[in-house]
């Protein structure tokens, strides 16, 4: 994101303190990624449309307090979203999804000993259903949602080598298992 | 059975299954919504601190009023029974005996 945007958008959001239709500019932005963030952990286009709703509306609620910290606006949105998730799972008392595109997967896979087909990479969801939610969730943000360490700390709440370590072991791990490497950029 | 659920699409996602979700003026309704409740409930708490209060104030003062009466009572006790003279009978000493002093 470049100087220019980001006063761009803290202009926008100075003025969308006072008047919230100057909000919609933002809303237009961010909306499909928010989107498909809660899609990718639901699975459910109707309840992915819910909570994305929601999520704007609590950034509505509370955008005077929002204050510049050293990350974009849209880790805000995520940090929203994700309380947004967490609350839903809370209330259901199911199951975390977590709804991955197999496109994504190979893309990720830099190098590999063997062919990736259908069978890796039902071995690998196999491993992953393993993994503890806490690092699905770092792989998540860093992989799918390509945010950095600062914003997936502020996001989820943890300090920045927090999640770190959490990527790490589980990029570890997947390396033992699978002797492939991630296309990562440190 | 794992601890989570990993679901594999196929596909990627498109931008045009967002738009039938995308609508900021029912956000903005909804926000607007939000914010009338949230005046309402103010207002409400507003009006209900208030209300303890005065009942405080009137608590208080009715129970200050019962003190003050209680302490009328006991002090209107004491004036009387300062108004007696106390007679002591000492079997040691006759003199002090007032059946003798009548004799």
């Amino acid at each position: 994101m470049s100087e220019e945007e980001i006063r761009q958008e803290e202009s926008i959001i100075t003025k969308a303190k006072n008047n919230p239709e100057a909000f919609a500019t933002l809303y237009e932005k961010y909306f499909d990624r928010i989107y498909y963030y809660l899609y990718r952990q639901t699975d459910d286009e109707e309840l992915a449309g819910d909570l994305c709703s929601q999520t704007f509306v609590n950034v509505l609620n509370n955008i005077k307090k929002y204050e510049l910290r050293g990350v974009p606006f849209s880790a805000w949105l995520y940090k929203i979203a994700s309380n947004e998730v967490r609350k839903h799972y809370r209330k259901s008392k199911g199951k975390k999804i977590f709804s991955i595109e197999e496109v994504r997967i190979k893309e990720l896979i830099e190098e590999s000993d063997e062919v990736w087909d259908e069978e890796q990479i039902n071995k690998l969801i196999d491993f992953m259903k393993d993994l503890p939610e806490e690092m699905l969730q770092v792989l998540e943000l860093r992989f799918f949602e390509e945010r950095d360490f600062k914003e997936i700390a502020y996001i989820l709440d943890i300090t920045e080598s927090g999640a770190k370590m959490r990527t790490y072991r589980a990029l570890d791990k997947l390396r033992k298992k699978f002797k492939i490497k991630i296309k990562y950029d440190g | 059975m794992g601890r989570n659920e990993i679901r594999l699409r196929r596909h990627r996602m498109t931008a045009r299954g967002t738009e039938r979700f995308r609508n900021y003026n029912s956000v903005l309704k909804r926000h607007e919504e939000n914010r009338r409740i949230k005046k309402v409930i103010r207002v409400f708490g507003f009006f209900a601190i208030i209300l303890i209060v005065i009942m405080l104030i009137v608590f208080l003062s009715r129970w200050e009023e019962r003190v003050q009466e209680k302490n009328k009572d006991n002090t209107s006790v004491i004036i009387e029974k300062e108004n007696v003279i106390p007679t002591y009978s000492n079997p040691n000493n006759p003199s002090n005996d007032p059946q003798d002093r009548t004799s």
